[in-house]
């Protein structure tokens, strides 16, 4: 059941990515990347190489399309094997958290920690795998800067609503 | 032998981390080296069409059936038009509207009609996919325009879709001329607004004026010359540099763009067997 959730949670994302903010065209620097929430809020429970292979799929299919094919994929991978290492820095007795990563099995400062380290690092690696050059540094940066906040400002709302409900 | 086997338990997880993270890099400089499979592209038909049917919702709900028709009419027109100029070799096209000639005097551009299906804006490296592929006779390396102005250049071919490397992508390069001098330099994107373009190897001796009209060269097989680009809309001089940099503003705006015409120039295999046979 929880993990019927997780996938349908993970559809639903997707297709407001592909279909409605990739559509957006927001403006040059923002493109926020939502789709990457399931991702956060996996369960542990399963082992960390099922994670990055979850991991991999779904960037894979981000990048079919995006037409980026790799950038995605690198960045969700990266994103679950980190998580992974985050989690025990905030809950002592990770065997016990079998539930979903949230607000309400964390804490609230500890899932606003763990949402834009990750975020951030995702979004850093998606912009600068895109532009596959340093020429735009400052550029590439503010991209990263501007969507990151925005990204996480729908994420955080969303985790907010659910903890309220 | 059982120390390795040791380690590898002790850090498999971190090992398999590294390797897919190498392969995933792997992966990006391949698409960027070579073209990308259109099965794992936007011209995949499945992927396509889900755009498509999102296009078709936000489509002109009532003037759609006729804004295509009128699209369908404007393209066979076009190409009407311009086969009928007979215009020769070494003649510039008087205006943008009579514009589209590959310096010849016979037949040789066809202009089909499509869609743009949808447009992903990550950025840099954006990308249009268009309803349009291998069975309507489209190929890499065509060039896409619409009433406007140049659009890009196809990059994927799918069997219904493909997908096309707008002027607003870091990659894009293509030949440009001015219009009054016929003064060729190269038209680039910088990666941030998507209303601007730079043509760069513009000499300092030339007269470069805010507001001269910016036209295909010709020089590629994906346009035909004379095809609007855009407009100077800056010129500067960078200390000690020997080139102006000249900024354009483009004919096309890309935001608004939903039909657009592929341009066929039925002469290309042979031009392209000649540089071969040139090279060889």
């Amino acid at each position: 059941m929880l993990w019927l959730r997780q996938i349908g949670q993970w559809l639903v994302a997707m297709v407001l990515q592909v279909l409605l903010i990739n559509q957006l065209q927001l403006g040059g620097v923002c493109h926020p990347f939502i789709y990457i929430l399931p991702l956060l809020m996996m369960p542990i429970t399963l082992p960390r190489w099922a994670d990055m292979l979850i991991g991999l799929a779904a960037g894979l299919l981000m990048d079919v399309f995006c037409n980026s094919l790799g950038v995605h994929a690198a960045a969700c991978i990266m994103l679950m094997y980190a998580r992974r290492h985050l989690i025990p820095l905030w809950v002592n007795d990770t065997e016990r958290l079998t539930d979903v990563i949230s607000m309400q099995t964390i804490g609230i400062a500890p899932f606003l920690k763990y949402a834009s380290l990750l975020v951030v690092a995702h979004h850093l690696m998606v912009f600068f795998m895109t532009a596959w050059t340093f020429q735009l540094w400052w550029y590439t940066l503010l991209t990263t800067l501007v969507s990151s906040i925005v990204s996480l400002a729908l994420i955080l709302g969303y985790a907010w609503i659910r903890e309220k409900r | 032998m059982q120390a390795l086997l040791k380690f590898i338990l002790r850090y498999g997880n971190f090992l398999l981390f590294i390797l897919l993270e190498v392969a995933a890099f792997l992966l990006v400089v391949w698409s960027n080296a070579y073209p990308r499979s259109s099965a794992l592209s936007t011209a995949n038909r499945l992927v396509a069409w889900q755009y498509e049917m999102v296009s078709e919702v936000t489509g002109y709900f009532g003037l759609k059936g006729v804004n295509e028709r009128l699209a369908a009419e404007n393209a066979a027109l076009r190409s009407r038009l311009e086969n009928s100029g007979q215009v020769t070799a070494g003649e510039r096209p008087a205006s943008p509207v009579v514009s589209g000639q590959w310096l010849a005097d016979r037949e040789q551009v066809v202009y089909r009609e499509g869609k743009v299906v949808q447009m992903t804006m990550n950025g840099m490296r954006n990308y249009l996919t268009i309803n349009r592929g291998e069975e309507d006779d489209v190929y890499e390396g065509m060039g896409v325009r619409n009433d406007e102005g140049a659009v890009g250049i196809v990059a994927t071919v799918g069997k219904h879709y493909s997908v096309v490397l707008p002027l607003i992508n870091i990659e894009t390069r293509l030949s440009c001329r001015f219009l009054k001098n016929d003064y060729i330099g190269t038209l680039q994107w910088d990666g941030r607004d998507t209303r601007f373009a730079d043509l760069a190897d513009v000499a300092t001796h030339l007269e470069v004026n805010i507001g001269d009209t910016i036209v295909t060269s010709g020089l590629s097989t994906s346009f035909p010359a004379g095809v609007p680009v855009g407009v100077v809309e800056e010129c500067r001089l960078e200390e000690g540099a020997s080139y102006y940099t000249v900024r354009v503003r483009l004919a096309t705006d890309f935001r608004r763009l939903r039909h657009i015409e592929v341009i066929d120039n039925e002469d290309v295999e042979e031009i392209n067997g000649l540089r071969i046979k040139d090279a060889g």
